[in-house]
């Protein structure tokens, strides 16, 4: 299975309330089971502790060709902005995920006002 | 102890990260994961990993629960846990049968009823897999015993270029954390966040 991710432009820092535009591509092998294909535009931390999660917004494909195509739209949110303390980093990110396998194509976002992350360490 | 000097890398760029210390794999030595299997149904199917805090045995465990055929039944009581029985319990399925391998970490939340009552509510599970620090509540399977040559494995896996220039206070610093792998790895994320860290401070301790 191929799942590939690419943003228009190929831009990856977006202000709040921008649009996120983008294309999902996806070739599914012969026997692979895929239900479905969803792309998720989520926030994720990383650093020390237990990593949390959320996921904010779901677009969903049922019973997709095997292969294909979807250009999405997602409105990106208002915060919190991508930023790096001392303890952790705060990242958002889009992903294409093929069910129930899981597998995943990911492809991380920087959100704010300037094209670098807080950084309030 | 010599003063440690690191660059300071962001949280998720830090080598001590939690998602890369979840990742490493348990270091087995003297006996494989098969032959752990095979000694734990030598035991009867019902074992405890035995061994101090921050010394591997959940990640133990949760390599163990691949080898083991069966449905997992993941039963995870946290330090402080204020319920730890009710806790334990709304994690088991109704009924527990054969077909299951329960797997419980953090036992020791459980006191000496809520343990019977542990035991009684999973007596017709397929297998039953405990993490203790230490043995007695039931057979011991395996012992786990870090040492400062672990520690110094464990830096050379996630941070191999910075590895030689932290060696000379590892072992210091596994001594003076109590062997305490854990704590190690996260007083080591906190020397690369660019955090004081008293731990490598020649002055302190």
């Amino acid at each position: 299975m191929v799942l590939t991710l690419q943003t228009k432009d190929g831009g990856i820092w977006f202000k709040p309330a921008d649009l996120v535009e983008g294309r999902a591509s996806w070739h599914i092998d012969y026997g692979e089971e895929v239900d479905s294909i969803e792309l998720r535009l989520f926030w994720y931390t990383s650093g020390k502790g237990s990593q949390d999660v959320g996921i904010v917004r779901v677009l969903r494909d049922d019973s997709p060709d095997p292969s294909g195509h979807r250009d999405f739209s997602i409105r990106a949110p208002e915060g919190p902005y991508s930023f790096s303390g001392k303890l952790i980093t705060l990242s958002w990110a889009i992903e294409l995920v093929a069910l129930p396998s899981g597998e995943t194509e990911r492809l991380d976002l920087r959100i704010g006002p300037q094209p670098v992350e807080v950084d309030i360490a | 102890m010599s003063a440690v000097v690191v660059s300071r890398h962001r949280p998720a760029n830090n080598p001590f990260a939690s998602h890369r210390v979840e990742g490493l794999a348990f270091r087995f030595k003297g006996i494989g994961p098969e032959a752990l299997r095979r000694r734990l149904d030598d035991l009867g199917g019902r074992a405890a990993i035995v061994g101090p805090e921050g010394s591997g045995k959940t990640t133990l465990l949760e390599e163990l629960a691949r080898t083991l055929p069966g449905q997992s039944v993941w039963v995870r009581l946290g330090a402080g846990c204020h319920r730890p029985w009710h806790t334990a319990r709304t994690q088991l399925p109704s009924p527990v049968s054969t077909k299951h391998t329960v797997l419980i970490d953090g036992a020791e939340q459980l006191g000496h009823l809520g343990w019977h009552r542990f035991l009684f509510a999973t007596r017709r599970a397929g297998r039953l897999v405990t993490t203790l620090h230490r043995s007695g509540r039931l057979p011991t399977l395996i012992e786990c015993r870090p040492d400062h040559h672990l520690l110094r494995a464990l830096v050379e896996e996630l941070a191999p270029t910075e590895a030689p220039h932290l060696a000379p206070d590892l072992d210091d610093l596994f001594r003076r954390r109590n062997g305490n792998i854990r704590l190690c790895l996260r007083d080591l994320f906190d020397l690369f966040a660019g955090r004081s860290k008293p731990i490598f401070d020649p002055k302190s301790g």
